[in-house]
């Protein structure tokens, strides 16, 4: 389904005001010095729809950094009570790529046969309204993603807004979600006009033109040769080399999940949390008898980047592991081992 | 909003209460477990190959093969050595204490598709619980298998797990067991050597057999070797991967190999299909 209506541009935080009435909104806002991240708002005045993109992804409001699973007690036998997350929210002003991580989420944490019962709590009570993106950010390559800079119907947003200039959004309503989210101010709508649907269209087809990277970025050569085996492992470790383990690459990184168990106990009574984990750190394969079958950073490496761009993760997800972002490249302390840098070596065959 | 139909929480684990332990090795002991609600156990069953992850309380969760087959299902069994700090905790609990189990999780040893052929299991240390469990249900259904031969190896006599079930295995017509061990002590009569010096003595040979493998990963490379030397085709030859577990349904993304979860699509791999497998 998709329905296009039109909201007046200086009207939005009417809505959002709107919309806070019946669950918390997750908007960007300014953090210290020029960053912007996302964050909970009191007032709509704190969310700003001026940026680039948001310095990390909403990741943390569907999978959070440290998540409490279950409280168990030991009151003569043991009582064991799930701990559920329900919070109503709406995430206002995602990017198309970070939208697009979430229809990843659902393809993998929450895949219909075995969804995440945390996950997929969230996910039910989450909202999602995009914002499309007129310029494509310094890093990004989400065109070579299939991922932005607009999302199409069925992309994973529940209402797309693109800034039509003139002074309105277009709002494209993509799910009954959505429906639900512009009838919380139904008065700020209007039907949108062909024009606006046309001028859609040509902010689309420019936007495309004015990556600052080259966007073609052969994805297609560097994902067939990880597929294949074929990258040889002195490449892999030159890359490495570079690598600190730091695991800031999959901590950024929208689409990255691996976690870890932990329970905490005090006076009998405990919980039991997962945290983010990382493929990158030594200690997310090694057994309790000290093996560890990724025994060197380069092949931490490369199994990231299997789980990125291999052929055998599209097939078994249905859906690319990396959405272009290019947060990884930005975050990266070493010599930016981002997908694209790591993907253009691998198909030129070199590293610097 | 719509009311969401909420699936069962696959993190959320069932009680179950020791109701037995029994000492294997001075390092392994087996527990005999039972959930404390009594619909939970009316309701539980599994099949050999599967696991279950257990929590002790205040430590965490780890994977267990099942040691018992689902045909002797009153209780379910498993064996674990004292390696790290949750195995040790559990060594440290009695009849009475309670523990959480999951499960059960991942695939399991064929069996349907293996009716009517020669069975070969070949065990090595504490990798015979998991291929004891499919022992045991093979025996209880001993009608729809060709011959059964068991091979099992450990470092030292005293290693040897299950011991008086061996001996039972040992006496029965039904089917062939041998035993040998690395290194003998005293009062050891039997074969000493790794596991593949009983091949000749047992007459291995690959004509219409399934074999069945678990052991440590070196034992486990060593004896594909020689059962595809031998001829044994790829698919015939099925055995385990171990992996680093943390969640045990193909969530966490510890224990991939390739593309592959350990956990989920696995454990029970052909060599067939671990020949496939990048990483």
């Amino acid at each position: 389904m998709s329905r296009a209506l039109r909201l007046e541009k200086n009207r939005w935080r009417d809505w959002v005001a709107a919309l806070q009435r019946a669950a918390t909104v997750i908007a960007p806002v300014h953090l210290h010095g020029a960053d912007i991240a996302f964050d909970r708002i009191g007032s709509p005045a704190e969310a700003t729809l001026d940026f680039e993109n948001t310095q990390d992804s909403p990741k943390r409001f569907l999978f959070p950094q440290v998540e409490p699973l279950l409280r168990y007690q030991r009151n003569g036998g043991y009582q064991v009570q799930p701990l559920y997350d329900e919070e109503k929210r709406v995430i206002f002003g995602i990017r198309s790529c970070d939208v697009s991580a979430v229809r990843f989420f659902d393809l993998t944490l929450g895949v219909q046969d075995l969804p995440d019962t945390y996950y997929a709590v969230r996910r039910a009570n989450t909202g999602f309204i995009s914002l499309a993106c007129h310029q494509p950010c310094g890093d990004a390559f989400c065109i070579c993603a299939n991922t932005g800079p607009f999302l199409s119907s069925g992309g994973g947003y529940d209402v797309q807004l693109t800034d039509l200039g003139g002074g309105h959004y277009l709002a494209e309503v993509d799910t009954p979600k959505g429906e639900e989210l512009v009838g919380a101010a139904a008065e700020l709508f209007s039907p949108a006009a062909d024009e606006n649907l046309s001028r859609r269209q040509a902010l689309d087809a420019e936007a495309q033109k004015h990556f600052e990277r080259d966007p073609r970025l052969y994805f297609a050569a560097s994902s067939r040769k990880v597929s294949l085996d074929n990258v040889g492992e002195d490449l892999w470790r030159r890359m490495a080399q570079w690598c600190v383990s730091c695991g800031g690459c999959t901590n950024i990184c929208p689409t990255c999940y691996c976690f870890n168990v932990t329970d905490a106990q005090l006076n009998g009574a405990g919980v039991r949390s997962r945290r983010w984990d990382s493929c990158q750190y030594p200690g997310l394969t090694r057994e309790a008898s000290g093996h560890n079958p990724r025994p060197e950073q380069l092949h931490r490496v490369k199994r990231r980047i299997f789980h990125k761009i291999s052929y055998q993760y599209v097939a078994r997800d249905g859906m690319q592991g990396c959405v272009g972002c290019g947060r990884c490249t930005r975050v990266c302390p070493g010599v930016r081992l981002g997908i694209p840098e790591i993907g253009e070596g691998i198909r030129r065959a070199e590293w610097k | 909003m719509e009311v969401m139909e909420r699936k069962p929480n696959i993190y959320l684990p069932q009680i179950a209460r020791i109701t037995d332990v029994r000492d294997e090795t001075p390092d392994t002991k087996t527990f005999v477990f039972r959930f404390r609600d009594q619909q939970a156990h009316d309701h539980f069953t599994w099949r050999p190959g599967q696991f279950v992850e257990l929590s002790v309380f205040g430590l965490g969760e780890a994977p267990f093969g099942f040691a018992s087959a689902p045909t002797r299902k009153e209780n379910f069994e498993i064996t674990i050595r004292a390696v790290g700090a949750l195995t040790r905790a559990l060594h440290a609990l009695g009849p009475g204490d309670e523990v959480g189990i999951r499960g059960p999780l991942g695939n399991h040893f064929p069996f349907d598709e293996v009716q009517g052929r020669n069975i070969l299991f070949i065990g090595g240390g504490i990798g015979l619980p998991p291929l004891r469990s499919l022992i045991q249900n093979m025996l209880d259904e001993r009608d729809k298998f060709g011959e059964i031969t068991i091979l099992y190896g450990a470092r030292t006599p005293t290693d040897l797990v299950y011991k008086s079930e061996l001996k039972d295995w040992e006496r029965r017509s039904d089917l062939k067991f041998m035993v040998t061990v690395d290194r003998s002590e005293p009062g050891w009569e039997g074969n000493v050597g790794m596991v593949p010096t009983l091949f000749p003595k047992a007459g291995v040979k690959p004509d219409g057999t399934v074999a069945y493998i678990c052991g440590p990963p070196v034992m486990i490379r060593f004896v594909i070797q020689d059962l595809v030397s031998m001829g044994f085709a790829d698919e015939d030859i099925i055995s385990t991967l171990e992996r680093h577990m943390k969640c045990g349904v193909g969530k966490c993304n510890h224990c991939c190999i390739g593309h592959k979860y350990v956990c989920r699509d696995g454990p029970v791999f052909s060599y067939q299909q671990m020949k496939g497998l990048l990483e």
